[in-house]
């Protein structure tokens, strides 16, 4: 199930700024409260996905220590697509509120 | 001695050699992931470490098959769109035919327009029916690919391009149906290894 939503997550990841994959990974367990316990490595066909679709654009940048990072950032359709997939998300997650509730939805 | 981190962006760049420019900046991108990873366990600097960071990352096998399955994708994508134009142009070639090529009263020029005519209507209703059924199926690309083949054959036969020489916008429209004949084809192969590549790695992963 959280496959479906991986790319909007990552997107959502990315909202507060640019980032490189290991710090994608962090952001996403901590968001979570570490209920999302995927393998790391999950993340990388996502970023590499979403650059292809042009929601994402990446650089390498040199770090302190030397070491480079792919670093990754939102575009402008990223950020539109990301507000889509939030719309998309909330209507699924009432519908199966309303009906684990025993509701019909819409009300 | 190679480390646990470097054996397993071998072992990764490797399984991503369908694509080299990928797997170059896979293997560049994930070593300094594990790199942070494993400097960020409490049992750094230990093999121990590495090993944590390497499980934490999951199978290099499984990564490099979601991969293989978006490059599939997208070859698919530009599969279908190659299809499209050959269609358009084949269409376009066959009523250029139909308007200038003249009957020769022979069994040539009442059997080729059959075939050139409904091996197209084949294509059209095959490659409708997979574009909206079987979009990542190769079957339906097949038969489309083989169906034009015969009808664009056909038109050539009843054109006679290589006995009488035929007007230059007919001959040019053949032209146009062989160059894309000859992309679709190279599509098609490109997909069919890419849906081969995807299932050894998905049974490996």
């Amino acid at each position: 199930m959280l496959k479906g939503h991986l790319d909007a997550i990552v997107l959502a990841a990315l909202e507060t700024g640019p980032a490189h994959g290991y710090a994608i990974i962090e952001a996403i367990k901590s968001r979570s409260g570490t209920t999302f316990d995927l393998p790391e490595g999950t993340v990388y066909p996502a970023l590499h996905r979403l650059e292809q679709a042009g929601w994402l654009a990446s650089n390498w940048m040199t770090q302190s220590g030397g070491r480079r990072r792919r670093v990754y950032a939102l575009t402008k359709s990223g950020t539109a697509a990301l507000a889509d997939g939030r719309k998309a998300w909330r209507r699924f997650a009432e519908a199966v509120n309303a009906s684990l509730g025993g509701r019909t939805w819409p009300a | 001695m190679a480390g646990v981190i470097d054996g397993y962006v071998a072992t990764l760049r490797r399984e991503l050699e369908f694509e080299p420019a990928l797997a170059r900046r896979m293997a560049e991108e994930v070593e300094a992931h594990l790199w942070e990873a494993a400097e960020a366990d409490p049992a750094w600097p230990s093999p121990d470490a590495e090993r944590r960071a390497v499980a934490r990352f999951g199978l290099a096998g499984e990564i490099a098959a979601q991969f293989a399955v978006d490059a599939v994708n997208r070859q698919a994508k530009r599969t279908w769109m190659m299809l499209l134009a050959t269609i358009v142009v084949t269409f376009i070639a066959m009523r250029l035919r139909v308007m200038w090529l003249a009957d020769f009263g022979d069994a040539m020029s009442a059997l080729a327009p059959l075939i050139d005519r409904y091996a197209f209507v084949a294509a059209l209703a095959v490659g409708a029916l997979g574009w909206f059924a079987f979009r990542k199926s190769l079957l339906p690309l097949a038969i489309c690919l083989v169906t034009l083949v015969a009808s664009i054959a056909a038109g050539i036969l009843r054109a006679r391009l290589f006995v009488d020489g035929a007007p230059m916008h007919v001959l040019l429209g053949a032209a146009g149906e062989v160059a894309l004949i000859g992309l679709l084809s190279f599509h098609v192969v490109g997909l069919a290894r890419r849906l081969k590549r995807t299932a050894t790695l998905r049974r490996i992963g």
